[in-house]
């Protein structure tokens, strides 16, 4: 009888234990996590299936499962496991593996895997924005924390928009897009079945696939709800909904300050009439939005935070990855209202290494997202839309 | 023999309408002076002072307690001997299986009636049950026990890791010890296994056998006497005074031994048994090999599969497959042929004594499927160490159909369910190939979801564990019955007899088997086993020595006494004793060896001539029972009678515990306990027919190969003897059907009142007993 000859890869098993399914092994296949799953499918359903693939080590079935992106990490498989092998950490650290390989250049995924690469990501920026502020320091005479005329703090002095912050940002910005997209286009090439597929039904564009997932699913966070409604598993849970919503909207606000800034400020060289100029006054609508958007984010941090750090340690733990995003939007964030704190505070050493904080944290956020657990925000995105391509919601 | 009796009832456990005062009175105007005192009493339990101030006062000798059943509160009823003289004590059973159980023909319940108001039936049937007591009692004689020298000295065959460890509990508890071992060095198996699964809490690791340390131990041991390269030609006599002859290559040694240990473990399953999973091949070995290879550190394959499903080797050897290869000429040996043979095993060495003793092989492929649980946890062992050693590189998958692992190693299981290197997963393995440079074994059925190919670099299989009792004479009785273990076929060989309640027995008294010669069973298991085979040694010899019985009849100081002068030397005590116990001489008259006895009276249920009989239970005394029931002539008006002879160790207890719950049965029966159906002499059922019962019912245990009976061959023997009764019966012009036997599990008390009340239906379709009234 011909049947397939199972490739087993023990080196993957190892490498998805030691990136936090540590307890796979634990697995017996009763396939309680997968009744457990409130987002599972009746047909093929997992997280079982992926925990037997994951014991054998076939990492190729791994790579190509959509499933595995669907998973919005409620736990409940975990709370529930009989055994304690943590499905649901598991699948994380699967997700993890694969956006740490999917996009070159590779050495970025390796560095964004453990805090072994910390001195690299952080060094990258920081001598880039420190070479800025040499630069610059010298167009201000040599002085390093110069003022204005009037005796104020701008940090444009040193890091002026146009010139530096602007374009560098745009370039990383688009830069990291590019990879996300290129990303997603691997990931959807990853989970096409080998051979032709026969499609039946209607087809829809990728596109407004998208933008249903967006409205329906991202912005409403209603999947957070779904997980709420799993089974009873006796260990208390609190909705995920809430946190995670308020940052995608404090990001969503931050994107459009940063955006009508940009507008404004680019625009202005050619309208005046739509001229903003930085530091904007506090009571300026769009540094109030910022504002509301700074603390939405600082709220939605102290929860995810505080959700984290109670975590029993017997159902879940946080990863590498968990901690790295949380602690560089934290970073992100406490840099950019302390250097707004002492700018007014006219503390201008302070505000001035503060400030070439934040940008490096910022380019950070930015730069390494395709690697982060940002990028699995993306990836998630584009595991839904495919599989809403092929009729499955 | 009881001459001046006490009679006692107990008031608080005599209802259903039963007046005590009458029923005294019967007791008074029936038996005159053999009733010494008679009295009725409130409650019997707080009466126990009044019952000994009555002994010294009349000087009973024996006691008749009417009341609750026999079962109840049986220590309270035990009363030292007045001046000398024993007092024996009866219990009639007048509330469960009498005011509990009657059911009055009409269907009404006698339960809450004020004294007096017991309908009539009730009253006989409890009047025949007072005057059955008292007539057991007089015809009961305190026996004296048959002690003896109790040598307090153990043989232990075999010095493999059970052995071993028999031999230094054995000698941890005081006593000799003689151990016997095949080959040139103690440690048998183990020496293959220097890292063993669990042994100890918390059952998740791996141990270091240190089997060289244990053997300098037991070497150190002064109460220990070893013979290496020997073993056992020969053992006689009985428990405590033991006599083997030990074959050694110094020359002959006879040694007395007071109890045997049996510990001689198994042998591997022949190969061929192997081929249709890939045996033959360099790169498949079975688990015993792979052993091998491990402690001598030859494994360099990376990836090994351990193949625990055998449905391979069991399709080409399995019941179905014998009967297709029989067609063939029989290639293979045919592991069920034995089957065939069953029922001539038990007498066929009755009458050709001198033809040598042939034994047969009973390996089969059973033994394979019986060693899944130790294979289960062999593999996982044997995968661990690879592992530990290549830390994980390597590649373990095992592949089963059921992983069996016993007990607390479910702990040892799940620890190595989280190796990184060991990958188990069910499946039906359907074809294993050695393709030259690498093994590829199919798997069907799995929990991926579909068939694979799985390439491993080397297949290692289950090993059956044969016991040394399948293929050899390991202890070479000198017994009547010959130097084997009876019956060892009805479990393929393994020296256990079965007993749920009493492991270790074996058919042998004074022969406790232990470790895998007795089950397959992992080294914790054996050494617990060996503990349990000592203790019951110790226990065997301490009963000799007192001249007692051991189980299940423990601490009983009867034993069978013959009468020879009427013996005629038919042979049949002889070869119907379950457990071997009468030898015989040249003219055949039996032998008996006390010692081995278990009291349950099959020789004397056998006995034509009524020869033997026990102090306390003897054909004459349940003869005088049966006949001392009032059996009424008219069949019509007042009802048939039926005696039910019923199995004390679990009828009788099921018929108890009907009553306690509710339920009842036909008012007509008589129940009497026998120690054992096997007991039952065919001269009872012609005294309960001559005397007008008519019908007799056998109540007693499950026979055959999953049997209950507590004398394991009792309730078989009682069925083959009810066929002749039947027979004779027959000729007679009595209807067959009068006698029947009914099997009923201790627990089955919901079923035996209909068991009874069915049985008394036929008899009551047949109409009266042809014999009765004449």
């Amino acid at each position: 009888m011909a049947q397939m000859t199972l490739h087993t890869d023990p080196a993957f098993t190892r490498e998805l234990m030691e990136a936090g399914g540590s307890d796979l092994k634990k697995c017996f296949q009763c396939a309680t996590c997968s009744v457990a799953c409130p987002l599972s499918p009746e047909v093929a359903p997992y997280p079982r299936k992926e925990m037997v693939w994951a014991s054998w080590g076939l990492k190729e079935k791994l790579a190509a499962d959509v499933d595995l992106w669907l998973c919005h990490n409620c736990g409940n498989c975990s709370d529930l496991c009989p055994r304690g092998a943590k499905p649901a950490e598991m699948m994380s650290a699967a997700r993890n593996m694969i956006y740490r390989d999917l996009t070159p250049p590779a050495i970025v995924g390796k560095w964004m895997s453990s805090c072994k690469g910390l001195p690299w990501l952080f060094g990258i920026p920081a001598v880039l924005w420190l070479i800025v502020w040499w630069i610059r320091a010298g167009f201000n005479d040599g002085n390093w924390f110069p003022r204005t005329a009037d005796g104020r703090i701008v940090f444009g002095q040193i890091f002026y928009g146009d010139y530096t912050i602007d374009p560098i940002f745009m370039l990383t910005f688009f830069g990291a897009l590019a990879i996300l997209a290129w990303g997603c286009m691997r990931l959807w090439q990853m989970f096409k079945p080998k051979g032709s597929l026969l499609v039946l039904g209607p087809k829809q564009c990728w596109i407004k696939i998208l933008w249903q997932v967006l409205f329906e699913e991202v912005i409403t966070g209603r999947k957070f709800d779904d997980c709420q409604d799993g089974p009873a598993t006796g260990v208390p849970q609190e909705s995920r909904r809430v946190s995670h919503t308020m940052l995608v909207w404090s990001f969503a606000i931050l994107a459009l300050v940063t955006t009508i800034v940009a507008i404004g400020h680019w625009g202005g060289k050619v309208l005046p009439c739509i001229l903003i100029e930085t530091p904007m006054p506090l009571t300026f609508p769009v540094k109030v939005l910022a504002n509301i958007g700074a603390i939405l984010l600082l709220v939605a941090l102290a929860l995810l935070t505080w959700r984290r750090a109670r975590l029993n340690p017997k159902y879940q733990s946080s990863s590498y990855y968990d901690w790295y995003l949380l602690g560089i939007i934290w970073l992100v964030a406490v840099t950019g209202m302390f250097s707004q704190v002492f700018r007014l505070m006219d503390c201008i050493h302070s505000a001035f290494i503060v400030y070439y904080l934040h940008l490096v944290f910022v380019w950070m956020l930015f730069a390494y997202a395709p690697w982060s657990k940002l990028g699995h925000f993306v990836y998630r995105v584009a595991a839904m839309v495919y599989v809403r391509m092929y009729g499955r919601s | 023999m009881a001459g001046k009796i006490g009679v006692y009832f107990d008031q608080s456990n005599i209802g259903g309408g039963l007046d005590a005062e009458a029923l005294a009175q019967g007791v008074r105007d029936k038996w005159g002076s053999l009733a010494a005192v008679v009295k009725v009493v409130p409650v019997l339990a707080e009466a126990v002072d009044g019952i000994r101030a009555d002994i010294a006062a009349e000087g009973l000798d024996g006691l008749l307690l009417c009341g609750a059943s026999p079962r109840v509160d049986a220590d309270l009823y035990r009363f030292a001997p007045h001046d000398g003289t024993p007092v024996q004590v009866e219990h009639v059973n007048l509330r469960e299986q009498c005011v509990l159980a009657y059911r009055d023909p009409d269907g009404a319940s006698v339960l809450g009636l004020p004294p007096g108001d017991a309908p009539e039936l009730l009253r006989l049937m409890a009047t025949d049950y007072v005057n059955m007591g008292m007539v057991r009692l007089s015809k009961t004689e305190t026996p004296e026990p048959a002690t003896g020298p109790g040598t307090r000295r153990i043989l232990v065959i075999g010095g493999g890791w059970t052995g071993m460890h028999a031999a230094m509990e054995a000698a941890a508890s005081g006593y000799e010890v003689v151990l016997v071992e095949k080959s040139d060095k103690l440690g048998g198996a183990a020496n293959n296994i220097p890292v063993s699964s669990p042994l100890s809490s918390p059952w998740t690791d791996k141990e270091p056998l240190e089997l060289a340390e244990r053997i300098a131990r037991l070497e150190s041991e002064p109460r220990i006497t070893r013979h290496l390269e020997a073993t056992v030609t020969k053992l006689e006599g009985q428990p405590g005074e033991f006599k083997a002859e030990i074959a050694t290559p110094q020359g002959p040694v006879t040694v007395e031994v007071g109890a045997v240990v049996l510990a001689t473990g198994w042998t591997p399953l022949d190969g061929k048994y192997l081929e249709p999973m890939g045996y033959g091949s360099p790169s498949v070995v079975h688990a015993g090999q792979f052993a091998k290879m491990l402690v001598e550190g030859k494994v360099t394959a990376r990836r090994i599969a351990f193949v625990l499903d055998t449905t391979l080797a069991e399709q080409a050897f399995g019941a179905g497959a014998l009967a297709r290869e029989a067609g063939d000429g029989g290639v293979y040996e045919a592991a069920d042929a034995l089957k065939e043979d069953e029922g001539q095993n038990v007498e066929s060495d009755g009458e050709n004594m001198d033809a040598p003793y042939v034994k047969e092989d009973l390996t089969s492929i059973r033994h394979l499927q019986y060693s899944n649980a130790v294979n289960s946890v062999g593999m996982l062992r044997q995968a661990n160490i690879i592992c530990d050693k290549t830390n994980d590189a390597v590649q373990a998958f095992v592949i089963y159909k059921n992983m069996a692992i016993p007990g607390i190693l479910e702990r040892f299981y799940k620890k190595m369910q989280d190796r990184l290197g060991l990958m188990m997963t069910k499946a039906d393995v359907t074809g294993v190939k050695d393709l030259g440079d690498r093994v590829v074994v199919s798997c069907a059925n799995t929990l991926l979801g579909m068939d694979f190919d799985l390439e491993v670099d080397l297949v290692v299989l289950p090993c059956g564990l044969v016991p040394t009792t399948a293929k050899d004479l390991t202890v070479n009785f000198d017994y009547r019955q010959g130097p084997d273990f009876p019956d060892l076929d009805l479990f393929d060989g393994f020296a256990d007899s079965n007993y749920i309640c009493f492991p270790y027995e074996t058919r042998r008294t004074g022969v406790y088997a232990a470790g895998c010669v007795r089950q397959p069973m992992t080294l914790d298991a054996c050494a617990e086993d060996a503990c349990g085979a000592v203790l019951k040694a110790i226990q065997c010899i301490e009963a000799a020595e007192h001249g007692v019985a051991v189980l299940p009849r423990s601490g009983d100081t009867s034993h069978p006494l013959f009468n020879f002068v009427r013996c005629t030397q038919c042979k049949r005590c002889t070869e119907e004793c379950p457990f071997g116990a009468l030898d015989d001489d040249e003219k055949g008259t039996p032998k008996p060896n006390p010692a081995r006895c278990r009291r349950c009276g099959t020789c004397f249920g056998a006995c034509p001539e009524r020869v033997i009989s026990f102090a306390n239970y003897s054909i004459d005394q349940i003869g005088s029972m049966i006949r001392e029931v009032q059996v009424p002539k008219d069949f019509k008006k007042e009802g048939p009678r039926i005696l039910i002879l019923a199995c004390e160790n679990d009828a009788y207890p099921a018929l108890d515990m009907a009553g306690l719950r509710g339920k009842s049965w036909s008012p007509y029966c008589r129940v009497i306990p026998v120690r054992c159906l096997g007991s039952v002499n065919a001269i009872w059922v012609s005294d309960a027919m001559s005397k007008g019962f008519d019908g007799v019912l056998l109540l007693g245990c499950k026979y055959g190969d999953d049997y209950q009976c507590h004398f394991i061959k009792g309730s078989e023997i009682c069925a083959r003897r009810r066929d002749n009764i039947a027979e004779t019966l027959s000729r007679l012009g009595v209807e067959p059907e009068r006698v029947d036997q009914l099997e009923v599990a201790i627990d089955e008390y919901d079923r035996v009142p209909d068991l009874i009340d069915g049985f008394v239906a036929r008899i009551t379709a047949l109409g009266p007993n042809p014999f009765k009234g004449m």
